[in-house]
């Protein structure tokens, strides 16, 4: 288990070399660069200059590379090209907040989601056709709705026609209640997406152990059922689903963006959207690797959560 | 929409589909003649759209803002009078031209260097494979994003950007094909008699890729058609007035408690496309793999 970890680590390593260089040499690709592309036509000559000296962009590119990555261990992102905040600043307001989403839309997505998948998985392999087939025929439905398509239509029908939760208004971790529930409406929104995901990957293996044999021998020692379906058949289907709850969570992150976008939520999704149209290139530059490194740590963590579980799997 | 079809546990599960014998199983099989009855008449309505008795999608007419579904507007029109159905319509050649490019693109490549990396192993596996992990590092949707901030927005650009996030995928799940068939007893067979490698790649382990890359082709074309719909809703994918089903949907956002079909419409119809093509990939899979039958 510890080489594994190690060895994991040491590839984790690699691959956020990659991506943070990946990044740096693809922006430098663009053409004329970041200055200009930034500037627009409002600024020329002289000028355009000064804002290259400023950010940095006469220097040999390699200089440029070797200090992008010191700034970046030292965790100094520097300040946003078009309004000089501190993006260091801007994150630590920005990131509670999307792993406020993110964190509630995966706890009520494992809260319903596998039971409701393990039920569907019992139902088909007692032969309830018409329930099994409502339940997993919804769930693929719900799974291929367009997330701001659901966004909209949850927000014309609980916010704007019921009235049950706000559409807009300010966002402040200082109120709690007030805090979650802005934030309820895109929760469910994004956990209805994965709740759909999760069901049916928990139907598919739940069904598949249910008729090993050794569920037989727990039914015929006399077991309840409620007691083989969650601590025997469950836990022997757990591999897929960790594995899923793993990737399923660049998708979470895919959905973040959009409903903090529709629903004008400060977090990482929004200061991602307003950087690009305001071809903030530093701005878009951090934000990018910060999402890549969230995600490629969650994969990381999905993979030790892996071996523990299946001590069988080799690195 | 969350969507994925290339965990390697699943690919070895593909490989046991024979090679693909013809169309003949789209009459067949039930998930595909549905896909099909959803398909057909969009594609249909699409291709022969300028002559149906709409409006043009670009056309617009001030004295019929914002009216409700009805037989001559059959998804109502948008604050400018323009005819929501005829914009869907043109929305949906633009995303059926995204799905399939794109679709096509990602299996070309993926074929191309999946088989490369799994055939010849060793430091081409490593090189290509290290690019591809470094590529699998961003959620795709964060790809498509931060790539269409440096190419630029519009339809050439979207599909370079969708497709080049969906490229590491299929090299991967190529990869995974190709190397479970490579120790195959009829490869070793073809070893023994002098093939040659290209005789190999091409003859005897390209060939039976082809199958399980179509289901994962058919999906990466309904996973296409959404994030091309999700760019232009945040503004950088398609721009208007150059319908696309996303910007279409953004247009009606504003209007949301006014004019309710113009953002539901046209999310109804990406649903059925995305559904019918989950569909199809599955009647492909079922027609292919007789074990994957209930």
């Amino acid at each position: 288990m510890l080489t594994y970890s190690f060895n994991r680590l040491l590839q984790l390593v690699v691959t956020t070399l990659g991506v943070v260089t990946l990044v740096f040499f693809t922006l430098r690709l663009i053409p004329g660069d970041a200055a200009s592309a930034m500037a627009g036509e409002t600024l020329s000559g002289e000028a355009l200059d000064r804002l290259r000296d400023q950010m940095g962009l006469n220097k040999p590119i390699l200089i440029q590379y070797f200090e992008y990555l010191r700034n970046l261990v030292s965790l100094n992102f520097g300040d946003t090209i078009t309004t000089g905040l501190s993006i260091g600043d801007l994150l630590l307001t920005a990131i509670p907040i999307t792993l406020a989403i993110a964190v509630a839309t995966i706890v009520l997505t494992i809260i319903i989601s596998i039971p409701l998948g393990t039920l569907a998985a019992y139902l088909a392999h007692k032969g309830h056709k018409t329930l099994d087939n409502l339940i997993t025929g919804t769930a693929m439905l719900v799974d291929l709705m367009p997330s701001f398509w659901t966004a909209l239509v949850f927000l014309l029908l609980f916010s704007l026609t019921l009235g049950l939760f706000p559409a807009s208004g300010t966002v402040s971790l200082d109120e709690p209640v007030a805090f979650l529930h802005r934030i309820a409406l895109p929760v469910l929104v994004l956990s209805v997406t994965q709740i759909a995901t999760m069901a049916r990957i928990t139907r598919t293996a739940v069904l598949e152990v249910l008729s090993e044999d050794y569920i037989r021998t727990a039914r015929s020692m006399g077991w309840s059922e409620l007691r083989v379906l969650f601590r025997h058949a469950l836990k022997n289907a757990a591999l897929p689903i960790v594995t899923v709850v793993g990737l399923s969570f660049g998708s979470l992150l895919n959905g973040t963006i959009i409903v903090e976008f529709i629903f004008t939520i400060p977090g990482l999704g929004s200061l991602l959207v307003n950087g690009i149209n305001s071809r903030d290139y530093q701005l878009v530059q951090t934000l990018i690797v910060f999402y890549a490194l969230f995600f490629v740590s969650v994969n990381f963590f999905t993979d030790l959560v892996y071996k523990r579980l299946d001590p069988r799997v080799q690195f | 929409m969350a969507i994925t079809f290339t965990t390697p546990a699943r690919a070895s599960f593909l490989l046991r589909m024979p090679k693909l014998p013809g169309m003949r199983f789209l009459a067949g099989n039930k998930k595909a003649r549905l896909a099909l009855i959803i398909l057909v008449p969009i594609l249909l309505l699409t291709a022969f759209a300028s002559y149906l008795p709409l409006q043009g999608p670009l056309q617009t007419n001030l004295r019929a803002m914002m009216q409700e579904p009805s037989f001559y507007h059959p998804f109502g029109t948008d604050r400018m009078g323009r005819d929501v159905l005829a914009r869907t319509l043109a929305g949906v050649q633009v995303s059926l031209l995204v799905g399939f490019s794109v679709a096509t693109i990602a299996l070309v490549f993926g074929i191309v260097l999946g088989t490369i990396a799994g055939f010849f192993g060793r430091t081409v596996d490593r090189a290509i494979m290290s690019i591809v992990d470094i590529f699998l590092a961003f959620p795709s949707l964060l790809l498509a994003i931060g790539l269409v901030s440096i190419v630029g927005t519009g339809l050439i650009p979207v599909i370079l950007a969708i497709a080049l996030a969906d490229v590491p995928r299929f090299i991967r799940l190529q990869r995974s094909l190709v190397l479970s068939l490579r120790s195959r007893a009829y490869i070793d067979a073809a070893r023994t008699v002098k093939a040659s490698q290209w005789w190999l790649m091409s003859r005897h382990i390209v060939p039976n890729t082809i199958a399980p890359l179509l289901v994962a082709g058919s999906i990466a074309a309904a996973n296409a058609i959404l994030v091309e719909a999700s760019l232009s809703f945040l503004g950088l994918g398609i721009m208007p007035p150059s319908p696309s089903l996303g910007n279409i949907i953004r247009d009606g956002q504003l209007y949301l408690q006014q004019a309710w079909w113009i953002s539901t419409m046209p999310g109804v119809v990406i649903l059925a496309i995305a559904l019918s093509l989950h569909f199809l990939s599955d009647g492909i899979r079922e027609a292919l793999d007789p074990r994957a039958r209930k």
